[in-house]
């Protein structure tokens, strides 16, 4: 279980006028193992910041971070790193989270090197499971990142962030930017991977058709607070606060013009 | 790699240009026609013959021998100190870029102060301090350019750092050590070898300006600076003199300019 407790993140402003921001204000949020939880929320409500909070990329000013029972904002930085493979994030763009001048089989040997320890040989088996798991070819292996499409990099990025056998996988609006089809076939790919790999999935979107799709539990977000927690959705009436209620409304005017879009109309 | 170079026509070019100076850097003895020091009055200005391709100088030197030793002359002070700039900018302006904090700002000031100052005037004022000259003007184009490349050397290194690949890295298991080694500096490389290519032309007319203003090598030395002050006062009577030297310090200079702009864009994966 990845847990945050009370945690608050505040940005100084540097333009001096007094306006810190504060990202994330008192969350306290619990992401099961076995399970997909998301988090939803307009831009600027604190959830990407929350994100890189529970992956140990930012320190909270506030609160505590616990995986089981290791609070990880109490390790130093040689002990976090031993758990660094734990929690993956996988970011919103592929193209530039990913070394360019690295070949595909260097991006996904690095977890396995230096996280799991294993020799050359292990490797490549390993890589070659891999990549069977997203379904890429073997030979873009060879291939830098720039010579590989916006799906393929995607995989790739799950495939590294999987390459490291974490405990969780942050998903931080991965999905955006991609179209309906490859959308789709990305997150088919994702749930069956999440119950075959038993891992605990945390997504980060603002899209409330892919939060109803993959989740066991929706933490809706607003101004850097959580205000409703949704155990098992079933459908958007389970939104009950006013303003996830005015994010269902969004959702469904955006899938209402796709569809008179689709229609002709 | 080489098959990319091989495609590309700046390139080859470039390399071309760049092979014929080192050649001549290094079979300089066996290429030259004549001794490039050995006076003969009797002969001087001669025309272009077999025995003096080029002709011959005011004391009657083999013109051709003394560009073909001007190469080595130019080219073994250039390499050591392109050298010796290259290892110090990079190392500094990485250590104080990918550090950051307190460290970052010392520099920064550090640098600002040396670059108030003109690398050029900072140059004349040093290389007269050192007994060999070859060592002293190598010192003093370190001193004066080393700040003036950190500089680049630290922006580029600052922009990659703030790249999302580097989060990806840690995610990996990177130690810092390694993401600057293994992930922040070849990813600069490319930019490196621009920097220091074009860096290198500038050093060899950097060189060529102190013999210019008398702050180069020994009176008499055949290095391309030299030969073009010692003809200055000819430029009616042979202006042949100046070209064949202004030539050789283009032809090197245009030489590395073109190779490292050309690898640049094939070591860049993102500029194909």
């Amino acid at each position: 279980m990845l847990t945050a407790k009370n945690v608050s993140k505040t940005y100084p402003d540097n333009t001096g006028a007094g306006m810190d921001l504060n990202a994330v204000s008192d969350v306290t949020v619990e992401i099961p193992d076995n399970s997909v939880t998301v988090i939803v929320g307009e831009s600027g409500s604190g959830k990407s910041t929350l994100s890189r909070i529970l992956s140990y990329i930012e320190r909270p000013d506030i609160g505590r971070i616990f995986l089981d029972d290791t609070e990880i904002t109490a390790l130093r930085p040689s002990e976090l790193r031993k758990l660094r493979g734990k929690v993956q994030l996988v970011m919103q763009d592929a193209a530039s989270s990913l070394d360019p001048h690295l070949t595909a089989e260097k991006i996904l040997a690095e977890p396995l090197k230096l996280l799991l320890h294993l020799d050359a040989e292990q490797r490549k088996s390993r890589i070659s499971e891999l990549l069977g798991v997203v379904q890429l070819p073997e030979d873009l292996l060879k291939h830098r990142v720039s010579e590989l499409s916006g799906g393929q990099q995607k995989r790739l990025c799950i495939a590294r962030a999987l390459a490291a056998e974490p405990q969780h996988i942050i998903f931080d609006e991965s999905f955006s930017g991609l179209d309906v089809t490859l959308k789709k076939q990305v997150l088919t790919m994702l749930k069956d991977l999440q119950k075959t790999l038993d891992i605990g999935m945390l997504i980060i979107t603002h899209d409330l058709d892919t939060a109803m799709y993959m989740a066991d539990r929706i933490y809706v977000m607003r101004l850097g607070r959580i205000i409703e927690t949704i155990d098992h959705p079933h459908s958007f009436s389970d939104f009950k606060e006013r303003y996830s209620q005015e994010l269902v409304k969004a959702a469904l005017y955006k899938r209402n013009a796709i569809q008179y879009t689709a229609n002709g109309v | 790699m080489l098959s990319k170079i091989l495609r590309k026509p700046q390139a080859v070019i470039g390399l071309a240009m760049m092979l014929c100076v080192l050649i001549c850097v290094i079979f300089a003895p066996f290429l030259a026609p004549n001794d490039p020091n050995k006076l003969d009055i009797l002969h001087k200005f001669a025309e272009s013959s077999d025995k003096y391709p080029l002709g011959t100088d005011d004391m009657g030197r083999c013109v051709m021998s003394r560009l073909i030793f001007g190469a080595r002359a130019s080219m073994c002070i250039a390499l050591p100190t392109i050298g010796a700039l290259a290892v110090i900018s990079t190392l500094l302006a990485t250590l104080c870029a990918y550090t950051g904090g307190i460290i970052d700002r010392i520099f920064v000031i550090v640098s600002n102060i040396f670059m108030a100052l003109p690398p050029f005037l900072v140059a004349m004022t040093l290389v007269g301090a050192f007994e060999s000259k070859a060592f002293g003007i190598s010192i003093s184009i370190a001193a004066a350019m080393w700040v003036w490349n950190a500089q680049v050397v630290r922006t580029y290194v600052l922009r990659e750092k703030s790249k999302p690949y580097i989060i990806t890295c840690r995610m990996s298991g990177c130690t810092e050590l390694r993401i600057v080694l293994k992930h922040i500096i070849p990813n600069i490389v490319p930019h490196l070898l621009v920097l220091y290519s074009t860096g290198l032309s500038s050093v060899i007319i950097m060189i060529s300006s102190y013999a210019f203003l008398g702050l180069g090598l020994e009176t008499g030395t055949a290095e391309w600076g030299a030969m073009l002050v010692n003809a200055d006062k000819l430029i009616y009577s042979h202006p042949e003199m100046l070209i064949y030297p202004g030539l050789c310090i283009l032809f090197a200079a245009a030489g590395f300019n073109l190779f490292g702009e050309a690898l640049r864009n094939i070591c860049d994966p993102r500029e194909g």
